[in-house]
């Protein structure tokens, strides 16, 4: 198998990346692509950035790849949360072992994982990756979606995080709901969705701050049933996703007013104009590009984003 | 563009490990792959990195070519649950050109009433019969027992093939 080819040092930003609305963003994914090595990636202060990374067929063969590995790892390291989807593997090892990857460079990620799911014998994990110097995991709140009416082949995963700020009773809390829908029954999943979306509002009074964000296969013109959710909105739209820059099929969706700490800053880190991959390596990395959104890292109360009083960045700690 | 019939070659490999590069490379090469459709089912039975790598094919393949639905109906009886899985699942996404699978995927149906079939091969020959739509009218017999049954999934999804095939 061929080589990667060796990664430019100065490629321009990547194209795809869209409706940037925070002008500190630039810097810092400039900087990610021209000093790989130079330590973790500095992260704006006045946002974290929630990613969903569909890592194809994500097991012992990708891993085997030292050269996709530095992909991955580089484009992890540009976000505070990355929800995974296909970790497919009999090891238990693969997450464990990508996160040591991740953190060479000093960087702190942690991960959790969930079972195997799957109809079949080809099983598939979901996983959480987050920066431990900005985002907290509440480790009680991870779990599996019930699906009593087996509607999802793989029942979504979710967990409660929690930003790092000063004061910790300002921070921003929110459930993430990782999710990789079949592709032979989007319909029925996204209708089976949209309920497990409405359960997780209101699964702990105290949090209304529900992120579904994953593979769906199927773009905004498919989300008819997520309309009944009051305030829906998604993050990804009018552009492509995946690897070969032809579908739509990865998102963030979430409510508002509930979640006004979305800034409105979003973007498909396209792995071929980041990492200056032919589109032959580009899939080898895999056919998903991450997606991502950004949010304040403060929780919001009632209308319009406030300045940070009282309250500090992200914490390195 | 990958030469498909050459890694379809090497999906027949002695060495375990050439055959999982083919079907990567299958995997890379998304719906191109279309003509592998029948390998690829195949390569189901392989071992674990074979399996995976063909699975993720599957996926992304699309529709079969139709000269590949004699074949897919054949191992859509197959005694391996996955292949039978995916060339049921392939039928499905062949819709009416697949009609000639109704009575093989009636017949999955009926096995899994009885419990002599893998639920999941069960459920996606409901599934299929219902892409399939009015061209599989006369597995609407089977059906309308497995709409009666007690897993909810299998139910629905016969519920949802008889209203597609109407009548």
């Amino acid at each position: 198998m061929a080589a990667l080819v060796p990664f430019r040092r100065s490629s321009p930003l990547p194209v795809r990346l869209v409706a940037l609305c925070l002008i500190a963003f630039a810097p810092r994914l400039a900087l990610a692509q021209t000093a790989a090595y130079a330590g973790p990636v500095p992260k704006p202060a006045g946002a974290i950035l929630v990613a969903s990374f569909n890592i194809q067929v994500f097991g012992e063969s990708k891993m085997a790849k030292p050269q996709v590995v530095e992909v991955l790892t580089r484009a992890v390291r540009q976000f505070d949360i990355v929800a995974i989807q296909e970790v497919r593997a009999k090891s238990d090892d693969i997450v464990p072992a990508f996160v040591r990857a991740v953190n060479a460079d000093g960087s702190r990620y942690h991960y959790v994982i969930g079972p195997r799911q799957g109809r079949t014998v080809s099983k598939e994990q979901y996983a959480f990756v987050y920066d431990t110097t900005r985002i907290e995991i509440d480790p009680s709140s991870v779990g599996v979606v019930p699906d009593p009416q087996n509607t999802l082949h793989r029942p979504p995963m979710h967990a409660r995080f929690r930003t790092r700020i000063n004061p910790a009773e300002m921070a921003f809390t929110f459930w993430l709901v990782d999710i990789h829908t079949d592709p032979d029954e989007v319909p029925q999943e996204l209708d089976a969705l949209t309920g497990v979306f409405q359960a997780m509002q209101a699964a702990r009074p105290d949090e209304d701050d529900v992120i579904l964000l994953g593979d769906l296969n199927a773009g905004p013109p498919q989300f008819k049933s997520f309309q009944r959710i009051p305030g829906v909105t998604w993050a990804v739209a009018g552009v492509t996703t995946n690897t070969r820059r032809t579908k739509t099929y990865d998102n963030l969706v979430f409510a508002r007013p509930a979640t006004s700490e979305y800034l409105g800053g979003w973007g498909v880190l396209d792995l071929q104009a980041t990492f200056g991959l032919p589109l032959e390596h580009a899939l080898e990395v895999s056919d998903h590009n991450p997606v991502w959104a950004a949010f304040y890292p403060a929780e919001v109360r009632g209308a319009g984003l406030p300045p940070m009083a009282g309250a500090t960045a992200p914490v390195r700690r | 563009m990958p030469d498909i019939q050459a890694l379809v070659a090497s999906l027949s490999n002695g060495n375990a490990a050439a055959r999982a590069e083919a079907a990567e490379s299958l995997c890379r090469a998304g719906v191109d792959a279309a003509s592998a459709a029948v390998p690829l089912v195949q390569a189901c039975r392989d071992d674990d990195q074979v399996r995976e790598w063909a699975v993720a094919a599957l996926e992304e393949l699309g529709p079969p070519p139709p000269a590949a639905i004699g074949d897919l109906v054949r191992l859509a009886g197959d005694d391996h649950a996955l292949v039978a899985y995916w060339a049921t699942t392939l039928l499905g996404r062949s819709g009416e050109a697949a009609a000639a699978a109704t009575a093989t995927l009636a017949a999955s149906l009926e096995a899994g009433l009885n419990g002599s079939h893998d639920p999941a091969v069960s459920e996606r020959a409901a599934w299929a019969l219902g892409k399939i739509g009015p061209a599989a009218a006369a597995a609407k017999p089977a059906l309308e027992r497995a709409a009666a049954a007690s897993d909810p999934r299998l139910a629905r999804l016969a519920r949802e093939a008889i209203a597609a095939i109407g009548g």
